[in-house]
């Protein structure tokens, strides 16, 4: 081992030569022995070549710690790169050694920091990234819990492919997050419309849906969930519209039907312009605040019901006046109209809603239409009936004209009186012409309708009948009455003889009241035509009212006549009164069998206006009367209701007409008082029971009885008869 | 012209009517049997649903009234002044009795068990058709009356009898030796026919003219004021009324509602609660002379049929029709109200 002297090692070496000489000195002091010296030496070298060794070994791990660590910054280094997907800056020639192990670690470790910064950097880029995907995504999809903030980022991929993608990803998060947001506002301008439209409360409408839509300004909720609900929410409401629409819609359609149909004015009909108008619109068209709200369709619905009520009032009113229209044009027309109980019952129904007022109407309308016709084919015949009548009505007036003794006393007015009586002489001449006429007129319009001429409700032709025979029996009547002004004028004549004065001329005032009162009214007209047929014993109609209660009433007004006078019209009257309580049997038996001789007949023999042969028969007539005067005028009390007057009534008339005023001397047994009680009672409604029952009681029992009663009379009378009749 | 509603059919006639005029028609009550008796001297019984004459039963006299014992026998009132027993299975006839003068109603009271008479002898006779033939057994008593008795009617244990001097006495069948109740009818004029309310609260009578009267039994002033009379059958002709008598009245069994039939040819149905007229059937052929409903209310017989009122007359042949009723026609309506809440 021999080094350069310069070098501390050969200093070393020399002071280790020294150091050898000196122990060699020594040890020749000591004389050692060269063994021992030997021994000595190689102690010496052997503890120097330990040192050596340790040294080494020292040196040799050091080496190995500072490879190893360049080694793994390389390899930290390559990690760093290939996880940020760089190629390495530092390309290691590991051949080419160009630099100590030193110098090799100082070069590596700047850029090993450098790296560690830059993938500190990038991370922080990647975390911030998916910490925003996280954030939208849990937006989106709505994970209630709060983001978890600690991203796991893959510390392998930290490339700026990956980190590409991820921003893509997050863009696109993003893109749809607004997209979204967009589709929300979309749904919340839908459901803003839809809520004022139908005036709903749209704030509450939404945050039912979600609390965070409510407020304009804060986050709103985005997530799936949200939107389903929402357009849940848009369907519901867009139905309850359509709903309510077509409600509207149906109102309107029958407000207008109802405006149309009542011709509803105009500044009416405005304030329902906005409900009108809508009236075809579809869905996506109304869209104006609060046509929808449920106020005002109630609003709306509330008009439609005023206009239906006021519509059906004016149903029934057009009802009611169609069939007064129809009553009136039957009136005008003499036409009996259908019973009036089938419209009473029409307009029940109409009010109980059983039936429908138009078909009502209708039906009404066509009853008027098929009136209207028939009463225009009957126009020419009615105008002849008028005109018959209005002749009747003459010759009535005349015969009272000729009745009145002071007719030509020259007095107020008397020439027009004159001149009056001139006309309708000529009119009457013509009279019976006209009949024919009307007779045959009558008879071809019923051949060719193959239907019965009625007027009022009777057959035109029997009035026409009864007319005839009527005139005939005046035409009798006439000539009797000249008889018995003869036989009158003798009587007078003795009468003067014997006690030197002379009645004077029977006073004509009752004569005038009776006729007057009878032909007082033009609806009287047909009336007293029928009643005059009575006793003619014509079958007719009319003829049921003859032994049906109502015709006392009549008994009641002939006997108050009858008082007057009351010799001729007794037998009349009481022939009336048997027929009435006696159910006609007489009268009819007297026309057909001549037979009977019962004694309940017997005042009955006499037809009412048969002529009276003779004053005795007439007084016999009147005495009978007087015995039940009592009777009867109690008797006829209890029917004194005014609204009962019959037809029958008017006997009277016919008898006064048709009365001598030789009758008239005759004394009259009832005062004027007691025709004044029937009077009286008569306007009284309901007469006092116990006044009634009383003669009820009292009047001998044949004059209560029933129908079967007399029926059962009827037969055996006749069996009788027809006993008698085989023996 | 035509009626707003075409008026409907009469109904359906049954063949083989009474030769003469028909006093009075009864509905079995269980079956649709129409007892029918007449002035032809006959009972007739007819099976109203086959149209059928099932029994024709000649009597003495004219039969004034007849009414049904069970479906298998029945009584008849004759003017011959008998009261018989009519067994239909064989023609059989037992003589109850006999009154003084012609017997002018009869009705069978299930409750006493019982047959009651009324005649125009002026009494009243109850029998008991159990007994052996022969007055002696089968008289249970006489109870005289005031006047002749034109009409009976029973409801329950009432029995009310309606005379001529329009009497009116209403008896309790358990003790029939005094009048409960002497009334006098509250119409003017001579009584043509009583009938009791099914409910037995009261009776409808009606008149010579044109009224039928509504009575209740029960005497307290709170039943009285509803007593009330009403005019029905008439015809208002240029101003004046012509009245009918009404000669039927007929309680419907389901609803108490009642028919009226006058001789002016129409059988009306009335609501007496209501006071109102249900409906008016189409005019008859003849003066209505009686009226049945059905034990079911189902079925309306109609006796159109001269009843004599204005004495020996050519007329229309007597018939009978037989009606299915609607209900509409007897049920009792609602009040209407002019205008119906909306």
């Amino acid at each position: 081992m021999s080094t350069p002297k310069n070098d501390p090692l050969l200093q070393v070496e020399t002071t280790c030569g020294t150091l050898l000489y000196e122990l060699q000195i020594i040890w020749d002091e000591v004389g050692e022995t060269d063994s021992d010296r030997d021994k000595m030496l190689l102690e010496l070298e052997q503890e120097c070549l330990e040192v050596y060794r340790r040294k080494v070994d020292q040196a040799n791990r050091c080496r190995a710690q500072l490879r190893q660590t360049i080694a793994d910054s390389e390899a930290e280094l390559a990690a760093i790169c290939s996880a940020m997907g760089e190629r390495p800056v530092h390309i290691r020639q590991s051949d080419q050694n160009s630099g100590s192990l030193k110098e090799e670690l100082r070069k590596i470790l700047p850029q090993l920091e450098e790296m560690r910064k830059r993938k500190v950097e990038r991370r922080n880029q990647f975390i911030d990234v998916l910490e925003q995907i996280q954030k939208i995504t849990n937006e989106i999809y709505g994970s209630t819990e709060s983001v978890s903030l600690k991203t796991v980022v893959d510390e392998t991929d930290l490339s700026l492919r990956k980190l590409e993608e991820l921003h893509r990803q997050l863009h696109e998060l993003q893109k749809e997050k607004s997209d979204r947001l967009k589709q929300v506002q979309d749904h919340l301008n839908v459901l803003n419309s839809l809520c004022s439209v139908m005036g709903m409360d749209f704030k509450l409408t939404v945050s039912e849906v979600h609390p965070s839509l409510g407020d304009s300004d804060g986050l709103r909720s985005i997530s799936n969930n949200t939107i389903e609900k929402l357009a849940i929410a848009i369907k519901k409401l867009r139905e309850v519209k359509i709903q309510r629409m077509q409600r509207l819609q149906d109102l309107a359609t029958t407000m207008l039907e109802l405006w149309n149909l009542m011709d509803t004015p105009i500044d009416e009909q405005q304030m329902f312009q906005n409900v009108t108008c809508n009236i075809a619109a579809s869905e996506h068209e109304i869209t104006e605040p609060n046509t929808l709200c449920v106020d005002f369709i109630n609003y709306v619905e509330a008009e439609v019901s005023r206009l239906e009520e006021l519509k059906s009032s004016k149903m029934k009113e057009l009802v009611l006046k169609k069939r007064s229209e129809l009553e009136d044009i039957c009136r005008k027309t003499h036409l009996v109209p259908d019973s009036d109980s089938a419209i009473e019952d029409a307009i029940e129904a109409i009010e109980s809603g059983a039936v429908d007022a138009a078909t009502i109407l209708e039906e009404i309308e066509l009853q008027i239409a098929k009136v209207k016709e028939e009463a225009f084919s009957r126009k020419e015949i009615l105008e002849k009936v008028e005109k018959w009548l209005t002749a009747c009505d003459e010759e009535c007036w005349l015969e009272e004209y000729n009745r009145d003794e002071n007719r030509y006393n020259a007095g107020k007015g008397a020439h027009l009186t004159l001149k009056h009586a001139e006309k309708a002489r000529s009119l009457v001449n013509k009279l019976p012409g006209m009949v024919e006429a009307l007779a045959s007129k009558t008879l071809a319009w019923e051949k060719e309708r193959e239907i019965r001429f009625m007027y009022d409700g009777i057959r035109l032709l029997s009035m026409l009948e009864e007319y005839t025979i009527l005139r005939q029996e005046k035409e009798q009547e006439r000539r009797r009455l000249r008889d018995q002004k003869k036989l009158q004028g003798q009587l007078i004549a003795e009468q003067e003889a014997l006690y030197g004065s002379k009645p004077s001329p029977s006073k004509p005032q009752s004569v005038k009241k009776g006729p007057r009162f009878s032909t007082g009214g033009a609806s009287n007209r047909r009336v007293s035509l029928g009643g005059a047929m009575l006793p003619t014993h014509k079958p007719d109609s009319l003829h049921s009212a003859k032994a049906t209660p109502q015709t006392r009433p009549s008994k009641k007004t002939e006997r108050i006549f009858q008082n007057d006078r009351q010799d001729d019209a007794l037998p009349a009257f009481s022939a009336v009164r048997r027929g009435l309580d006696i159910a006609d049997i007489p009268v009819r038996k007297h026309s057909s069998s001549a037979v009977n001789a019962n004694e309940l007949e017997s005042p009955l023999v006499r037809k009412p206006f048969s002529p009276i042969s003779s004053t005795v028969s007439s007084k016999a007539n009147m005495t009978n009367m007087l015995e039940d005067n009592g009777d009867t005028l109690q008797k006829t009390i209890p029917t004194n209701d005014l609204s009962y007057t019959t037809p029958l009534k008017t006997t009277s008339l016919v008898d006064e007409e048709n009365r001598t005023p030789k009758a008239m001397p005759i004394p009259v047994p009832s005062t004027p008082s007691t025709v004044s009680i029937p009077m009286q009672t008569a306007m009284t409604p309901a007469p006092p029971i116990p006044f009634i029952t009383k003669p009820v009681e009292e009047m001998p029992e044949e004059i209560e009885q029933s129908f079967e009663e007399r029926r059962l009379a009827f037969l055996l009378s006749k069996t009788q008869i027809t006993s008698l009749i085989q023996v | 012209m035509t009626a707003v509603h075409p008026p409907p059919a009469p109904g359906r006639e049954l063949s083989n009517p009474p030769m003469d005029g028909i006093s009075n028609l009864r509905f079995s009550n269980h079956s649709d049997h129409l007892l029918v008796s007449s002035w032809d001297k006959t009972v007739r019984l007819y099976d109203a649903s086959a149209n059928s004459l099932r029994g024709e039963f000649m009597h003495g006299g004219p039969v004034l009234d007849c009414c049904f014992h069970d479906d298998s026998s029945g009584f008849s009132a004759s003017a011959d002044n008998t009261v018989r027993r009519i067994v239909f299975s064989y023609g059989k006839e037992d003589i109850l009795g006999r009154h003084d003068a012609p017997v002018r109603c009869i009705e069978y009271s299930y409750a006493a068990g019982q047959v009651i008479t009324g005649s125009w002898d002026k009494t009243l006779k109850c029998w008991d058709p159990r007994g052996a033939s022969g007055q002696e057994r089968t008289l249970v008593g006489t109870y005289p009356q005031p006047e002749r008795v034109y009409s009976l009617s029973l409801v329950g244990n009432r029995l009310v009898v309606a005379t001529a001097g329009r009497h009116v006495n209403v008896y309790d069948l358990r003790n029939m030796s005094q009048p409960e109740q002497r009334r006098e009818s509250s119409l003017k004029y001579q009584t043509r026919c009583v009938r009791c309310y099914p409910n037995g609260t009261g009776y409808a009578l009606s008149s010579v003219e044109g009224r039928v009267a509504m009575e209740f039994f029960d005497l307290s002033e709170a039943s009285q004021a509803k007593k009330y009379a009403f005019k029905c059958h008439r015809k208002s002709e240029a101003g004046r009324d012509i009245v009918y008598p009404v000669n039927a009245i007929a309680f419907h069994p389901v609803y108490g509602t009642f028919a009226t039939g006058g001789c002016d040819g129409f059988v009306n149905v009335w609501d007496g609660n209501n006071k109102k007229r249900l409906y008016q059937y189409s005019k008859y052929p003849m003066s209505i002379a009686a009226l049945s409903f059905s034990r079911d209310g189902r079925l309306l017989a109609v006796a159109s049929s001269y009843t004599f009122e204005e004495g020996d007359k050519p007329h229309e042949p007597d018939a009978i029709f037989v009606r299915s009723v609607n209900e509409i026609e007897v049920k009792p309506k609602p009040k209407v109200y002019p205008n119906p809440p909306a």
